[in-house]
């Protein structure tokens, strides 16, 4: 009889053992509170903490609600998310980015948000292009955007001073003193080239202004449907981008990621650098405000700058059990008030009209730069083939491209040829 | 009926094991076998052999490359850690003052992470303001910098000399540890039949902690085999492919291009190579053993 006790007593443990947890998942607790629970995926320290102080707040406001606020680390925070909405685990609020937008809703995963945004109060304080961005996919709000991302140029004053160098406003002109910088003097060179990880991001993004004409839903394309690399513009952009890693950048650059460009900036070595607009907050400490400043990325030869915008944002899952009480969090989380404390405490673009407008931070002049670009008439904004199947290897497939094109093993030519087999033209 | 109760006792333990280790494990060759890819999940079937033709005929990602590069990857790295190892725990043996920190201080290096690593030695070899381009300028070696991590032949290099300072610490803590097991007698006869230190090194030294050496070959081979972390820290695979292994481009697939299935054909091709590997060494290792 012992033995049968104990051997049950074994069985009940093992079992135990792995189905625990499941009980607990149950969202609301015997003192009738109501649980969230909150994926945060472009997790960071200090990001992790600015949303805990924004939850804890939102907690005291409201003694009914707790959140739980889930953060992996970075590198693996979205595909844990992938597989545990795929899994039908109950979230209620989850992060969603450009990147995984469309995964998301591809999969039956993210509810429809229209019916809370057409009640919203601040809707109309919610920038055009944070709209638009929310009804990517689908034209249908899946997403509430939260943060923007967009590229402009960061210009150390100080050594173009030095040089008797003026502040480029046409990539022609930036291409031009990167040049002239790399000649004056051999530990000089001009511009913080990004020769690996995403850098498509930012070396096709140079190019566009040249080439003109770009399809804004598809920046391969000129609106004519052609892809437009090989085409006259097109070429000719590729060859000005090869001549400025040659004569106007550091050798070394075919190798720089996030880290190596942001230090030649601080060194001085590279004064120019294209970068989103949370450089701000790693350059902070590191080099003195008074010795850079930002402008709007120069124009190209057809008159335009042409920029994507990365972006993230808050949705609500399709398994969530209390849907009404987490659009009632995200919409605090994701207002104007605390929208802009959120940017400011992480370093992103705000979504609202009014945060541009009446916050001291933002109407400084390092984002005015940015809150010029985002509304000027000669920015086009244009997006990446995201939805595309061939995206997700398109940044290897470029890098390794480009890396080699700028080593000066393959051919301009040969180069946009593969790029643009690999797009199926 | 004790052996009976024996096994319901250890049922947890089978579970555990086959739960945490056997489940994930067959999943990932599962995968391998499927159109497992995070853009469209509500279409997951099995697609046969095609993620392996997938990723052996890849235009872009030279599949042969990569394995080669894995080779030089694992040969260079293996060797050198294993001679400084070697030479190092040798010179451990013998006590002196201050041992016991000087050997906490050069063991140091294996308790650091491989990403922290590879970010402090891509510093190291940066081609603008890295410090072995400054050491070499002022000993008037160079007058240019060297793009150390973006020539592709000096980027294997520079990789392969990371991954050595990191890995010959395991061989010293593990071969001290042989070497300090050895029978002072046996040297003492040796050196009575008139051995010296050098015939001493080969005929007493080695044969005796020669298991020691075979297990952690065979653990730093395949571990070296499985190490992504300093070549993505440094180079992220290139430039140009050019230090692109296995291991890197497996987490390529998955974290970047979210392809789960090639991603885990990667995986269970180096697998397979370790499996192989290991069947043959462990079977050479063995016959050499049986004819001493």
């Amino acid at each position: 009889m012992k033995r049968v006790l104990v051997a049950l007593l074994v069985f009940m443990l093992s079992i135990s053992l792995f189905a625990g947890g499941s009980s607990e998942s149950s969202s609301s607790d015997s003192s009738g509170k109501i649980k969230l629970t909150f994926f945060e995926t472009m997790t960071s320290p200090g990001r992790t903490q600015v949303l805990q102080n924004l939850i804890a707040e939102y907690e005291s406001l409201n003694p009914n609600i707790e959140i739980e606020l889930i953060s992996p680390p970075y590198e693996q925070a979205d595909n844990r998310l992938s597989m545990m909405l795929n899994s039908n685990q109950e979230l209620d609020v989850i992060e969603v980015r450009d990147y995984t937008q469309k995964q998301f809703v591809n999969n039956g995963k993210l509810l429809d948000l229209t019916p809370y945004i057409e009640n919203w109060a601040e809707k109309d304080d919610f920038m055009p292009v944070a709209h638009e961005i929310s009804r990517n996919v689908d034209d249908t709000p899946y997403i509430l955007t939260s943060c923007l991302y967009v590229k402009a140029l960061l210009v150390r004053t100080d050594i173009l001073e030095k040089y008797g160098i003026p502040i480029p406003t046409t990539m022609d002109e930036m291409y031009e003193a990167s040049k002239q910088l790399a000649a004056a003097n051999p530990n000089q060179f001009g511009y913080a080239l990004r020769g690996k990880s995403n850098t498509f991001k930012i070396s096709d993004v140079l190019m566009f202004g040249n080439v003109g004409d770009i399809n804004t839903e598809m920046c391969y394309e000129t609106n004519d449907g052609k892809y437009w690399l090989d085409n006259e513009n097109g070429k000719k952009a590729m060859e000005q981008y090869l001549d400025l890693y040659k004569n106007g950048c550091p050798a070394d650059s075919i190798n720089w990621g996030f880290n190596e460009q942001i230090n030649g900036f601080i060194s001085g070595t590279t004064p120019f650098l294209v970068q989103d607009p949370d450089v701000i907050g790693s350059l902070e400490g590191q080099l003195d405000p008074s010795l850079y400043t930002v402008v709007p990325l120069p124009v190209g030869t057809s008159g335009y700058r042409y920029l994507d915008y990365g972006y993230n944002g808050f949705a609500i899952s399709t398994t969530s059990k209390h849907p009404d009480e987490a659009w009632a969090f995200i919409s605090w989380l994701n207002g104007s008030e605390k929208n802009g404390e959120f940017c400011k405490a992480y370093g992103p673009l705000p979504v609202f009209q009014s945060v541009y407008e009446n916050d001291d931070y933002f109407s400084s002049d390092k984002y005015q730069a940015w809150a010029d670009e985002l509304v000027a008439e000669d920015t086009i904004f244009v997006k990446f083939p995201i939805d595309s199947e061939k995206y997700p290897a398109w940044a290897q497939v470029q890098e390794q491209g480009m890396q080699a094109m700028l080593m000066g093993t393959v051919s301009v030519d040969d180069t946009i040829k593969t790029f643009k087999e690999y797009w199926g033209y | 009926m004790r052996n009976k109760w024996l096994l319901v006792m250890m049922i947890p333990a089978f579970l555990f094991v086959i739960l945490f280790l056997y489940f994930p494990l067959a999943k990932g060759v599962v995968m391998a076998f499927q159109n497992y890819n995070m853009f469209d999940l509500t279409n997951l079937h099995f697609i046969g052999l095609d993620n392996f033709k997938a990723i052996i005929t890849d235009p872009y990602t030279n599949f042969w490359q990569i394995l080669w590069n894995t080779l030089i990857w694992l040969v260079f790295s293996l060797v050198f850690q294993f001679l400084l190892g070697f030479t190092l725990a040798l010179l451990l043996k013998k006590p002196f003052a201050g041992r016991g920190i000087y050997s906490g201080l050069v063991f140091y290096t294996w308790a650091l992470s491989g990403f922290a690593i590879g970010l402090i030695w891509s510093w190291l070899f940066n081609g603008q303001f890295g410090l072995f381009n400054d050491i070499l300028i002022r000993l008037s070696l160079i007058e240019t910098p060297l793009g150390f991590l973006s020539t592709p032949k000096l980027a294997m290099m520079s990789v392969i000399i990371t991954n050595i300072w990191y890995g010959v610490p395991f061989f010293g803590i593990m071969l001290l540890a042989a070497l300090q097991s050895v029978p002072n007698e046996l040297y003492e006869a040796s050196t009575l039949d008139g051995c010296g230190a050098v015939k001493q090194l080969f005929y007493v030294t080695i044969p005796y902690i020669k298991p020691t050496i075979v297990s952690t070959i065979l653990l730093r081979t395949m571990w070296i085999v499985n190490y992504p972390d300093i070549i993505y820290a440094m180079t992220n695979g290139g430039p140009v492919n050019s230090t692109n292994i296995l291991a890197t481009q497996m987490i390529n697939e998955v974290f970047k291009q979210y392809d789960y299935g090639q991603g885990s054909a990667f995986g269970v091709v180096i697998m397979v190579i370790l499996f192989i590997y290991s069947v043959i060494y462990l079977k050479l290792t063995k016959s050499s053993e049986d004819s001493i």
